[in-house]
């Protein structure tokens, strides 16, 4: 039966969607965080399952054209569901520790997951819409979970409004490209011949909104902010699994929708990516709260992504969907860190003076953030330095020298402010007599998963990068 | 006089007698239900033009939500009973000067622009096709969208109980008035 096949070729978003109401339910009949967490675990890691083995599967289009399934939607689904379960895992123990653990979270979570692969297999505009819309509503409320925190409901406050905004930006550009073009669908909008005022509004409008949820200079303003305020497993999540979907789709509408009009945004992408590198970069030296840090920290390499953008060839998208992958990794690891450190001591504690000689009391995590810190400055051994090497050398090949020339130099700034973090966990002395507990099993072992990882992609690239090569030149 | 103008005329006069009711009524809970006939007696006319969805969507956003909003505005920001919330007229003369260009103004586009009347097509109903795509071609996000508005309930209820303060803040005693906060761990649920 064709419908039962199409159902299908979108499994691990019929899985996650059935989870989420699944725990959403188990919540409300049994109340139990516990059980709604281990049924979370279990639905995420059968969807991260289903989308690895869909990596080696088939590509095409499903629901009449809605949905675009197997290559690159597929591993977004796979950095998707990686940002999801390693996120849920390391949630558990640092809600409980922090008191704010009630299953809603998890639920709402899975929403969150559910509008991310929608939006990573979105064909057409409509669909692409309901996946950010269904990502961000769950992520407004995730980010305001601590209700008695001023800074956590500040974020969430912030990020609604801006967010809504943004999908102002972002309806509005739809609306005005399906004027010019006169459908949704991503085929029909790169065929359009009468490329007027409309279009390139409409083009304009819409790359507002991507900027916006990739947080590109001058659009990143509520990063900050929301990254330091929500609960850090939760920023975990949205700086990982978000911003990779965000980025994966902005990669489907280049590629489909606009690919003769690539000598046009690639100027813009150009400009916005220089912008987000050096302000990214630059902020980040100055910040003395780690999680702030890690927010520009993730703006700068936003803008090393978008130099892959910016390029605009198969090669370079590749490049970026490696980069992604990496930054998925060291990501999710250094904010679990940080939210070890921060049950210790509550929720603010996650200054950089706070973290002074903690390095040798579990020396463990010091050395796990060492590898994630390391792997985002992009030095050798690790996943970091690959993912920036192989964008950097795309855009190099496409002539975007000087623009290499900036993102280097940034990353060479970015060396002070990850180090800073690591001369404190090692070389200081510790001021506030402060005892590390052992963190638990479960939570020890993704994170020393993460930084394998990290390290084994660092040395051994060529198994990934094979795989992303080979979806683009069988799809053109 | 056919159907179509006695059901026009009716409801004109619904709306324009209704919209009166709003603006000269002392009672905001009362002008908010005046300008609930105004909204559903505009939906009426767009069904007369048969344009369905338009109507449909009148009924919902202005109906339905802008309505529904404005009564919860009044009913969460004021203290006591509705009877209190009263409307009051204030520069009564710049106002009615201002209204009366305006007036001026609308009576001169009318009278100057030369209207050219379009014979009422008995077009399709384009509801029928709406729907139809909706449940064929369109199935996928027309199910996307139940759950994103089934999350959306979800969320709003998440970020609006106010019975769980699962992390105390050290040393501060509770500042939410009688019943308290409970804290601890696990709170909330039982």
């Amino acid at each position: 039966m064709e419908s039962a096949n199409e159902l299908l070729t979108i499994l691990p978003l019929i899985i996650i969607g059935a989870a989420g109401l699944f725990v959403m339910m188990l919540d409300a009949f049994t109340g139990s965080a516990r059980l709604a967490y281990l049924a979370t675990i279990l639905f995420s890691a059968a969807a991260l399952a289903v989308a690895v083995s869909d990596l080696f599967g088939p590509m095409g289009e499903s629901f009449h054209g809605l949905i675009t399934y197997g290559g690159t939607s597929s591993f977004g689904m796979v950095l998707v569901m990686t940002g999801t379960l390693f996120s849920v895992i390391l949630s558990r123990d640092y809600l409980e520790k922090t008191g704010m653990h009630i299953a809603e979270v998890y639920s709402m979570i899975l929403f969150a997951a559910f509008g991310m692969l929608l939006l990573v297999s979105s064909n057409n505009l409509v669909t692409l819409f309901l996946g950010i819309e269904t990502m961000s509503i769950s992520l407004y409320v995730l980010a305001g979970l601590v209700k008695n925190h001023k800074k956590s409901v500040e974020a969430a406050l912030k990020y609604f409004l801006l967010g809504a905004f943004a999908t102002g930006f972002l309806l509005y550009g739809i609306a005005l490209l399906y004027g010019a073009s006169g459908s949704t669908f991503l085929v029909d909008i790169a065929a359009t011949e009468d490329k007027g005022m409309i279009y390139w509004a409409g083009v304009g409008l819409l790359l507002v909104g991507f900027f916006f949820k990739i947080s590109a200079v001058p659009f990143h303003m509520w990063t900050p902010d929301v990254y330091q305020g929500a609960p850090t497993t939760i920023t975990a999540f949205m700086a990982t699994a978000s911003k990779a979907a965000a980025f994966v789709a902005f990669i489907l509408v280049l590629s489909r929708a606009l690919p003769d009009a690539r000598a046009d945004w690639s100027d813009v992408i150009w400009l916005f990516a220089l912008l987000t590198m050096v302000v990214g970069n630059i902020l980040a030296l100055v910040q003395d709260n780690v999680k702030r840090m890690l927010a520009y920290s993730s703006i700068a390499h936003a803008g090393y992504i978008m130099i892959g953008l910016a390029a605009g060839t198969d090669a370079a998208y590749s490049a970026v969907l490696f980069y992604l992958f990496a930054y998925t990794l060291m990501n999710i690891g250094a904010f679990g860190i940080v939210a070890y450190y921060e049950w210790h001591k509550g929720y603010d504690f996650t200054e950089v003076s706070n973290y002074s000689g903690l390095g040798f009391k579990q020396p463990i995590m010091g050395v796990l953030m060492s590898v994630f810190l390391f792997s985002m400055v992009g030095i050798p051994p690790f996943a970091g330095f690959i993912g920036k090497y192989r964008v950097f050398a795309a855009a190099v090949d496409e002539g975007l020298i000087s623009l290499v020339i900036v993102g280097v130099l940034a990353s060479a700034a970015s060396v002070y402010y990850y180090l800073r973090v690591l001369v404190h966990l090692f070389m200081k002395e510790s001021e506030n007599g402060i005892v590390l507990s052992r963190p638990g099993t479960l939570y020890t072992a993704s994170l020393l998963i993460l930084a394998a990882l990290t390290i084994f992609f660092g040395i051994n690239p060529g198994v990934l990068t094979d795989l992303l090569g080979s979806f683009w030149t069988v799809q053109y | 006089m056919d159907l179509f103008a006695v059901a026009f005329y009716v409801f004109a006069i619904l709306i324009i007698g209704s919209a009166a009711i709003m603006v000269f009524s002392r009672n905001i809970v009362h002008s908010a239900f005046a300008l609930m006939f105004t909204l559903a007696g505009v939906a009426v006319f767009y069904a007369l033009l048969y344009a369905g969805f338009v109507a449909v969507t009148q009924l919902l956003v202005y109906v339905g939500g802008i309505l529904v909003l404005i009564l919860f505005g009044v009913m969460l920001t004021t203290r006591g009973y509705f009877e209190k919330v009263r409307t009051r007229t204030v520069n009564l003369v710049p106002s009615t000067i201002f209204a009366a260009i305006i007036g001026l103004m609308l009576i001169a586009v009318y009278v100057t622009t030369e209207w050219t009347l379009m014979p009422l097509e008995d077009g399709e109903v384009t509801l029928t096709g709406l729907g139809e795509l909706l449940l064929t071609d369109f199935m996928l996000p027309f199910q996307v969208a139940g759950v994103l508005l089934l999350l959306c309930i979800i969320g709003a209820v998440l970020m609006a109980a106010r019975t769980r303060h699962p992390h105390p803040p050290a040393g501060k005693s509770s500042q939410e008035g009688p019943g308290g906060p409970s804290y601890g761990e696990g709170t909330g649920r039982s």
